[in-house]
């Protein structure tokens, strides 16, 4: 019976916290559609044309435009290096391991405020013009280490036998390497681009000190449009939107992820609860051997 | 033969660590070096200054007798404090809930909870501000039900104190769910009943055996918070006002509309080093606790 | 199996002292003294020998301004308000899409994009900075003999902008900085002068400017100091803490005059804000009841213009976009739209629209910029300790 209540108490709070967190969800959602200027109840009645002002707003689409791009090199350049750190992580024979494991996780932890300070003191330093590259850089060196986070335990899970095999057979490392690991990484490749691509389409503190003059990122445009009213219906549109596809892009990788374990290892559900530890991977990944 | 081959292949295969070491080497370590020796006095942002080892920002800081941006430093790491507990105390039920109550559907509840995180952490803050501006939802409701007058809108939702600690809360409930979950998950449900057989109260079990077998995931979790907080500025930049400003924001606008880098850079510094000894503290208590866990998961 | 078996704690801080130990060595063969910047225009008396540039068919017509918002060039944006004379002609030879605008929230601010990133083609700082801007090697002399309408602007602006004989500002709007006050919310005795900003009645409800100088301005104008830009160690002091007893008082520091502070005082929530006297003209046409005080102590009066990027590679489109603004048409609009005077002598009051606004903020008369208790916000040597000083204000 007082098994029945609690779990009863814990189910309300379950269901309020869960409106708690989609409240500001819903907020931009219904407000994207409410004709009047400013987000006030009561709601004034239905319009689409903040999302028409949102798409001629040249300004806008290219901010978004321009932090699709970056994220995509961001995303390309962190999972490359993250397959190459991995790939030398899961050799019995490095040295210096814990410094390698040290410097590559290094980006967990440095406060993001720190280092882009860093990088625009560095650009300075060196005479490098801000450009979009730049930003890119930046948002791929604190990608690493989710990509990373992502690609190594997969790597380590695949049968080393199967590459040995193809060795004995007689194809050269990198021909292993090609026919046999990298297909077998794809899920995990996959995984790594979107989490990578997210934490780069997001990012505000690095691209607020880098981005060229006049070439804002999206977030950086977002900041500054939020505070002005009149740009403001147009943003909670395009939100709507970026969250939409978001959640899509979610639900998509769910549903690939959870048909690639099945169809690779028939893996049981609980993937789910690892592939949310490796998208909001922080401290607890490099403290936390599950 | 086989051997041979074996080992200078995966003597290759090492290499490959280095290159994504320098990497970050390149676009993490040098760029924090830079920040010393700004912090320092060894270079200069600002063409044809003097430069020379110089400590005196550090000593104005650390012993300033009225230094401001160590007292805002206080401030900050206790705000950081407590929306860390805040928010670990209001994730432990809902992880609770996911792996105790939730069984069957536990992993797309768990999934709701994650799901507004994968939008973009701006929108979110924006939203906020949406909601609690003084013509934002919560006012203009509160004056449409008459709950208000209409000149006379509650003013410490927004630029305040209130405004930075909930949203920042809001912010970080499943980063700490999350692995307080895992924990509650991989936890041997066997010891539980054991408990029980033995004549404990759910209470008391609870107690005496889930919370304190929990505590890794607990830690993990306040300490997920606790480290990105410390830096955290674009918060309080949207929703603060002028006295729940934090220490993030001073770095941010001594490297935005101040000249002075080299004192910006000894701030920087200072989150780096409070970072690296909060990893020294928790990391410890993380690393003992959780050679347990990977036996079990080795199970 | 699922996550990194051997990744734990004491290998990665083990690896993280390591990587900071490798970083101190670095750090010690490696400390450079600043390198002195290479000022490409700052040195030479007058501007480079055109024929040695590449001509106006060879350059990218990019160009990357740093500009206030309000002022981008008529074309730029589907605006309603703000400019439709300035820049309609440079956009109309050459189109709107090669120009991109990074916005100034303050001055400091302004100087401080200019230093770190460097790569803008037109800058539109204030009268004060311009030692700062041609001191950092940030900007060249202009060509005035491929700007026309320089020979209108007003003789004792330009003479405050150039150094060496090389004009390096081109001047073009000014006007003054005030507290502009609900008179619905302020009782008319409390709205005499710079103390309104430290009204306790009005708590919650005032908001001054990000910028640094301009607040230790206030602060000294309302102490009474004598030389409010060229303050001593010991008066900074003081308006530091003047300041930090204002501080509770304020809604926020606006930066964003369009997006916070003009918007806070139409929506009610701001009483009291610092701003420039186009928020009368906002104010009016939004028929919210403003004011614009004439504090006893006297307002801040301020002139701002184009200064030409150091390196940049578009030096005619540069010249043609500024000449686009200077000319007659261009500042007797951009009058009309803000009030703020302009520095082309060409425009009379005759030019003006609303005589009675123009009557009482002086718009036609430059010689109100410095008479009375005005202040005119001049280079200040301090620059760096105010800015200091400033932030420990926001930090107390």
């Amino acid at each position: 019976m007082r098994g029945r209540i609690s779990s009863t108490v814990l189910w309300i709070y379950f269901i309020f916290m869960v409106i708690f967190l989609f409240l500001p969800l819903a907020v931009l959602i219904v407000f994207a559609f409410n004709s009047g200027t400013s987000p006030t109840l009561p709601l004034q009645g239905f319009t689409t044309r903040w999302f028409e002002q949102a798409f001629s707003n040249g300004e806008l689409v290219q901010s978004l435009a321009r932090s699709a791009l970056i994220a995509v090199a961001a995303s390309l350049i962190a999972t490359f290096f993250g397959i190459m750190a991995a790939l030398g992580l899961s050799s019995k024979a490095v040295r210096g391991r814990s410094l390698a494991i040290g410097a590559l996780l290094l980006p967990l932890v440095v406060p993001y405020i720190s280092l882009a300070v860093g990088l625009l003191i560095l650009l300075q330093a060196l005479k490098i013009h801000h450009t979009l590259l730049s930003i890119a850089f930046g948002h791929a060196v604190i990608a690493l280490p989710f990509s990373l986070l992502v690609i190594l335990p997969r790597l380590r899970s695949l049968d080393r036998a199967l590459v040995e095999a193809a060795r004995d057979l007689g194809a050269s490392a990198a021909s292993a390497f090609r026919l046999i690991t990298l297909p077998l990484l794809v899920p995990a490749l996959i995984s790594s681009s979107i989490i990578c691509f997210t934490t780069s389409f997001d990012e505000f503190a690095i691209a607020s000190f880098l981005y060229p003059s006049g070439q804002p990122t999206y977030p950086v445009f977002l900041y500054t449009g939020s505070r002005s009213p009149q740009t403001l219906p147009q943003l909670i549109a395009i939100g709507t939107l970026v969250i939409a596809v978001s959640l899509l892009i979610v639900g998509l990788a769910e549903f690939g992820r959870r048909w690639g374990e099945r169809r690779l290892e028939g893996r049981v559900a609980s993937a789910l609860a690892e592939k949310a530890r490796a998208e909001l991977p922080r401290l607890d990944d490099i403290v936390t051997p599950v | 033969m086989k051997t041979l081959r074996k080992r200078t292949t995966t003597g290759g295969q090492a290499l490959w660590t280095w290159p994504p070491v320098a990497f970050v080497f390149v676009l993490v370590v040098v760029p924090l070096i830079f920040v010393a020796l700004y912090s320092v006095g060894l270079r200069s942002n600002i063409p044809g200054t003097k430069t020379g080892f110089d400590l005196a920002n550090w000593k104005d800081f650390l012993f300033g007798p009225t230094n401001p941006f160590r007292a805002l430093f206080w401030h900050s790491m206790t705000i950081t404090v407590v929306v860390s507990i805040a928010v670990t105390l209001a994730a432990y039920p809902l992880a609770y809930f996911l792996s105790f109550v939730a069984r069957k559907n536990r992993y797309t509840l768990l999934l709701l909870v994650l799901a507004p995180f994968f939008t973009s952490f701006l929108l979110r803050v924006i939203a906020w501000q949406a909601i609690l501006n003084e013509n934002g939802v919560v006012n203009s409701f509160l004056m449409w039900t008459g709950l208000r007058a209409a000149d006379d809108p509650v003013t410490w939702l927004i630029y305040s104190n209130f405004a930075v600690v909930l949203v920042l809360f809001y912010s970080w409930i499943p980063f700490v769910a999350l692995p307080i979950f895992v924990v509650l998950e991989n936890m041997d449900r066997r010891l539980l009943e054991a408990s029980e057989d033995l004549g404990s109260s759910r209470l008391a079990t609870f107690l005496r055996v889930t919370l304190p077998l929990s505590l890794p995931g607990v830690i993990a979790g306040f300490v997920f918070v606790l480290i990105p907080t410390t830096g955290e500025f674009i918060t309080p930049l949207l929703v603060g006002g002028t006295d729940s400003q934090l220490f993030g924001n001073q770095i941010q606008s001594f490297f935005s509309v101040s000249p002075d880098w080299n004192y910006g850079s000894v701030l920087a510094m200072t989150l780096i080093i409070v970072v690296l000894i909060l990893m020294l503290i928790f990391g410890r208590f993380l690393s003992a606790d959780l050679r347990d866990t990977s036996t079990r998961s080795a199970r | 199996m699922t996550a990194i078996n051997d990744l734990n704690r004491r290998q990665f801080l083990g690896g993280a002292l390591g990587v900071a130990a490798g970083a101190t060595a670095l750090a010690a063969c490696g400390s450079p003294d600043a390198p002195a910047p290479v000022p490409s225009g700052s040195a030479s008396a007058s501007a480079a020998p055109t024929a040695s540039r590449i001509p106006i068919s060879a350059e990218s017509g990019k160009l990357s301004i740093l500009e206030w918002a309000g002022y981008e060039a008529a074309g730029t944006k589907a605006q309603t308000a703000g400019l439709t004379e300035a820049g309609s002609a440079y956009t109309k030879e050459f189109g709107p899409d090669g120009l991109a605008y990074t916005y100034i929230e303050n001055d400091e601010q302004a100087l401080q994009k200019a230093t770190s990133s460097a790569d803008f083609d037109i800058m539109h700082p204030c009268g004060e900075n311009v030692k700062d801007y041609v001191d950092r090697g940030l900007t060249q002399p202009w060509d005035l003999d491929l700007i026309p309408s320089a020979k209108y602007l007003a003789p004792g602006l330009m003479e405050q902008t150039t150094y060496n004989g090389a004009v390096y500002m081109l001047p073009w709007d000014w006007g003054y900085g005030s507290l502009t006050y609900r008179t619905d919310k302020i009782a008319a005795a409390d709205a005499t002068g710079w103390e309104l900003a430290w009204n306790e009645k009005y708590a919650g409800h005032i908001s001054l400017w990000s910028g640094a100088q301009t607040n230790f301005e206030i602060a000294a104008m309302k102490l009474g100091l004598p030389k409010p830009d060229d303050l001593t160690d010991a008066e900074i002091e003081m308006c530091k803490a003047e300041l930090i007893k204002q501080k509770p008082l304020n809604k926020f520091y606006w930066d964003s005059e369009y997006g916070q502070m003009q918007p806070g005082i139409q929506s009610g929530t701001l009483w009291v804000a610092y701003s420039w006297q186009d928020t009368l003209v906002t104010m009016k046409a939004a028929k919210v009841p403003v004011a614009f005080m004439d504090p006893s102590q006297g307002r801040i009066a301020w002139f701002c213009g184009f200064m030409l990027g150091a390196n940049t590679a578009n030096y005619y489109h540069a010249h043609a976009y500024v000449e686009s603004f200077l000319n007659k048409a261009a500042c007797a609009q951009m009058t009309n739209a803000y009030a703020y005077g302009t520095a082309n002598t060409q425009v009379t009051a005759a030019d003006v629209t609303d005589k009675a606004l123009a009557e009482s903020l002086q718009i036609s008369d430059l010689g109100a910029l410095t008479s009375g208790k005005n202040h005119l916000q001049s280079y200040t040597a301090n620059l760096d300790k105010i800015t200091k000083a400033w932030q420990e204000v926001k930090a107390s």
